[in-house]
């Protein structure tokens, strides 16, 4: 079975940039890839800002990982799959209710109309997010193929 | 409440979709490591989880959830907010502070 970073190259669902303006920008252009093949509507990324705007940046892990994403049973959402995309500088995405700065490189945005394929994927993002060597690559990676070499190098642990 | 044995276990974040199904996998690692069986683990949106916890042990949220289960924490369900939802070191070290493990 395709792993969920050969699913985002073979979809077409990457992109990388250098910077952004916003935080919002950065939503916005990780849904781009989703919106181009139809996995979801071009206004997608406006229910999940309005849920940062609302929640605050929680969405936002360790190690410069975001996670944007709307709800189980959003609207505006076609298909199951994950957006990638990669910023060369930090994102800012504000503090959070501690005071700790919330800044993000790499984004793995979030569409789901599927349970069962939704779940699979989380459960491997989980892996990719505590798998830092390969987060550390894919930070530096600029072509489709740097992500796929970056998991064969790095490969995550069969663990959640 | 000596352990989790079947108690009921409930995980929620904003959308119900993304970080409380993390959780609820962080979650089973620790039990499975613990070989603890609850009656029930399970996730959902906060919305939903305001009014549900109060009828689970423990509920576990993302700390800047945690204001939304005051009513849960009179009715006597633990909750057990996370820094990192995904960490099972938190989610354990978190559990034994509250004696659950």
């Amino acid at each position: 079975m395709a792993s969920v970073l050969q699913k985002i190259v073979e979809r077409g669902h990457y992109k990388f940039v250098d910077s952004v303006s916003s935080w919002q920008e950065a939503v916005k252009l990780s849904t781009e890839s989703l919106v181009k093949t139809g996995y979801v509507d071009e206004d997608y990324y406006k229910q999940i800002v309005s849920c940062i705007e609302e929640y605050g940046p929680y969405v936002v892990f360790d190690h410069y990982v975001a996670m944007p994403h709307s709800q189980e049973d959003a609207s505006g959402v076609h298909k199951t799959s994950v957006g990638f995309m990669r910023v060369k500088e930090d994102v800012d995405f504000g503090v959070d209710e501690d005071g700790e700065r919330k800044v993000a490189r790499l984004f793995f945005t979030l569409a789901s109309c599927n349970p069962d394929e939704h779940t699979d994927n989380i459960a491997s993002l989980m892996g990719i997010f505590t798998n830092e060597p390969l987060l550390d690559a894919l930070m530096e990676a600029e072509t489709p193929e740097d992500i796929l070499a970056a998991e064969e190098k790095y490969p995550c642990e069969e663990d959640f | 409440m000596a352990n989790l044995d079947n108690k009921k276990l409930l995980a929620c974040c904003a959308n119900g979709a993304g970080s409380s199904l993390m959780m609820e996998k962080a979650i089973e690692k620790v039990l499975k490591k613990y070989g603890v069986k609850p009656a029930e683990l399970r996730h959902c949106p906060v919305s939903e989880g305001k009014s549900a916890a109060r009828g689970y042990d423990v509920l576990f949220c993302a700390r800047t959830f945690e204001k939304n289960f005051e009513d849960a924490k009179k009715a006597g369900t633990v909750v057990i907010p996370l820094r990192n939802v995904m960490s099972a070191q938190e989610i354990e070290k978190a559990l034994q502070e509250a004696g659950l493990l």
